[in-house]
């Protein structure tokens, strides 16, 4: 136990005699949110649009006119001819041609449903989805309008006894990604610290040669992995901490759920991150080597977590390749808890799944580095 | 050569724990490659004991198995009375060990590498500082002491890691090419440090390639190839020879045929 005392005094001096890692350990998620919380956001502002409006009538210009009203579309032209459209797609002038048709204002006001058409630069598939849908809640509101100031369609309306759906979105009300990005850079940030510190924390100590001098000393391996990994569990929490403060001073969200709870998944959740970090350092002779085992293995744990693309979105095969990505569970977690305060017996599957992972991966790397060392 | 001639084991009266080290048949393997090759020899406690050979010639793989380093292949050997395959937690409270590899931390003061490496020790607090104290004096280092040992001359941190390796006060102190890279006038300040060592009744195994540094051993073992090819005083060995140095005498045996090859 004093033993292992003694490796956490000097990890943590090591670490606050770098003032540019003190720098980075504080910068880092600071920059991480500002950068990916505004910036990597699927919200979609300001589509550029054009409408062809073949009816030239009071109400579809009425319509028309909509999409310049609003923050979500930017109307860039009107193109009375619709053979030009594509030209104006193909040339990226717009994202998006929407296309009233003739005897737009004769089919609403007779009661037949006027069909518009709307064409789709489908570049960004993620974009063109979401600016879809805000077309069609615009559609939506425009033809609630419409009851009110057309009797007529009202009247064929009421006959067709049309139920209309309202989705409402509840935790996130304004559809906001930043709110639904932040909880999972808490996670990345846990990721990064311990993956990383520990195995170059290691694979440093073997580069310099001062693994080989305390592997002569009476020192145990496991004491010397408890050496290496408290202090970095420590500061991954710090991390944690400080970001969850930067969270709600720059985004105003704070965590509805029990902190403790986050921090006792967090604790799970690092078991396998930990591990990875052990195992990197077993197969790496160099920092370098390492550095580039660790980036390998963040891209895909990032890539299939959800945190950037909805694993709902992915192909089939991906989706069940999924399961086994234990950011998978902490990020749905992490949103759970942060987001909705979730309590922990509706968090059971993930969390076993997330625990399952981590002690066989913390294990299996742990034997791992004390067959190297012997 | 026949393997008769290669059984160097020490006088067959001494007790066992006369011996500070001894070597029976010990072999390490990698792969098809054979690092050291059933070398047998005994080390007497309080002895300077060189290891001489050129790079590749299997000294640091020997000396890692004596330290716990490294498992054998095949054979045995007992260090400080323990047997290296059974007994490594016991010879490494036992043994200190400096390598030709710069082995404490730069990022840290001079103190607090003395008191990490007190502490994994397991020396008490108490006694951690003592020895700070008693060491700092004798390396003249006190003013020093919360200086980054980065910013310590090759000569000194060679000092202080020697200091370093001896501050649970071990039996035995094996140094893997010491003197690596440093200076003559260093070297030879390292050398009196390590007849002072001696004669506190410690057993010094060091391992080298500068001849000069063989001539200042107790007894010395020469590798060629994982084998000892050669084993005795310096004086015995420039006798039986009739050579004048130990240099004519390392050539003379592998032929000038020094070349690094092998290294593991």
């Amino acid at each position: 136990m004093q033993r292992i005392l003694y490796l956490i005094q000097k990890e943590f001096r090591q670490i606050f005699r770098d003032r540019a890692m003190i720098a980075a350990l504080f910068a880092v998620p600071f920059i991480q949110l500002v950068i990916l919380g505004n910036a990597i956001t699927t919200d979609v502002t300001n589509v550029d649009v054009m409408v062809s409006d073949l009816d030239r009538t009071p109400m579809s210009r009425h319509f028309a006119e909509r999409f310049s009203t609003t923050e979500y579309f930017h109307l860039v032209l009107m193109e009375p001819d619709y053979n030009a459209l594509r030209g104006h797609l193909d040339n990226g002038r717009a994202k998006l041609a929407i296309v009233i048709p003739p005897h737009f204002q004769r089919d609403v006001i007779t009661g037949r449903t006027p069909v518009i058409q709307v064409l789709v630069d489908g570049i960004d598939g993620n974009s063109a989805g979401v600016a879809l849908s805000y077309l069609a809640r615009i559609a939506e509101e425009h033809q609630a309008q419409l009851l009110q100031t057309e009797p007529a369609l009202g009247r064929s309306l009421r006959e067709a006894r049309i139920i209309r759906s309202e989705p409402r979105f509840w935790f996130n009300p304004e559809l906001e990604s930043e709110v639904y990005i932040i909880p999972g850079i808490v996670a990345l940030i846990l990721l990064i610290i311990t993956v990383f510190l520990t195995s170059m924390g290691i694979v440093r100590e073997k580069e310099i040669g001062t693994l080989e001098q305390l592997l002569v000393t009476p020192i145990r391996s496991t004491q010397l992995i408890l050496g290496k990994i408290i202090p970095f569990s420590i500061l991954g929490f710090v991390e944690i901490t400080v970001a969850m403060g930067f969270i709600y001073l720059l985004f105003g969200i704070g965590v509805e759920g029990s902190l403790w709870l986050l921090f006792l998944e967090s604790a799970i959740f690092i078991l396998t991150t930990l591990g990875v970090g052990i195992f990197i350092s077993t197969i790496s002779e160099t920092q370098q080597q390492a550095l580039f085992v660790g980036w390998f293995f963040m891209i895909f744990a990032i890539l299939l977590s959800g945190f950037f693309i909805p694993i709902a979105n992915m192909p089939d095969v991906i989706q069940y390749l999924t399961y086994l990505n234990p950011l998978r569970y902490f990020m749905v977690i992490l949103r759970e808890i942060y987001l909705k305060g979730t309590p922990l017996h509706y968090l059971l599957p993930e969390t076993i799944a997330m625990a399952a992972f981590g002690l066989m991966v913390f294990s299996a790397a742990v034997l791992r580095y004390r067959r190297i060392i012997k | 050569m026949s393997s008769e001639h290669l059984r160097f084991t020490g006088d067959p009266a001494l007790p066992a724990s006369e011996f500070a080290v001894s070597a029976t048949d010990l072999t390490k393997r990698f792969g098809t490659f054979t690092a050291v090759d059933a070398i047998s020899f005994t080390v007497r406690k309080g002895e300077i004991f060189g290891f001489l050979g050129a790079n590749g010639a299997g000294k640091t793989t020997a000396i890692r198995m004596f330290c716990g380093l490294l498992p054998p292949t095949s054979g045995t050997a007992n260090v400080a009375g323990y047997n290296i395959r059974t007994q490594s937690r016991y010879i490494k409270q036992t043994i200190g060990y400096m390598s030709q590899k710069f082995s404490l931390y730069e990022d840290l003061t001079v103190a607090q590498n003395i008191e990490f490496y007190g502490g994994i020790y397991g020396l008490t607090r108490e006694h951690i500082a003592r020895k700070t104290e008693q060491l700092l004096e004798e390396l003249q280092l006190q003013d020093r002491r919360n200086k980054l040992t980065a910013s310590l001359p090759l000569g000194w941190k060679q000092r202080l890691a020697l200091s370093v390796s001896l501050l649970h006060d071990p039996s035995i102190i094996f140094l893997d090419e010491p003197t690596g890279g440093v200076d003559p006038i260093s070297r030879r300040n390292f050398w009196r440090i390590i007849y002072e060592i001696a004669g506190s009744g410690k057993t010094v195994f060091v391992t080298t390639h500068y001849m000069d540094e063989a001539e200042y051993c107790n007894r010395l073992s020469i590798m060629y190839r994982g084998r000892i090819i050669e084993i005795g005083h310096p004086g015995e060995l420039k006798e039986r020879y009739g050579l004048d140095s130990m240099q004519d005498i390392f050539i003379h045996l592998v032929g000038g045929d020094i070349r690094p090859e092998n290294t593991p």
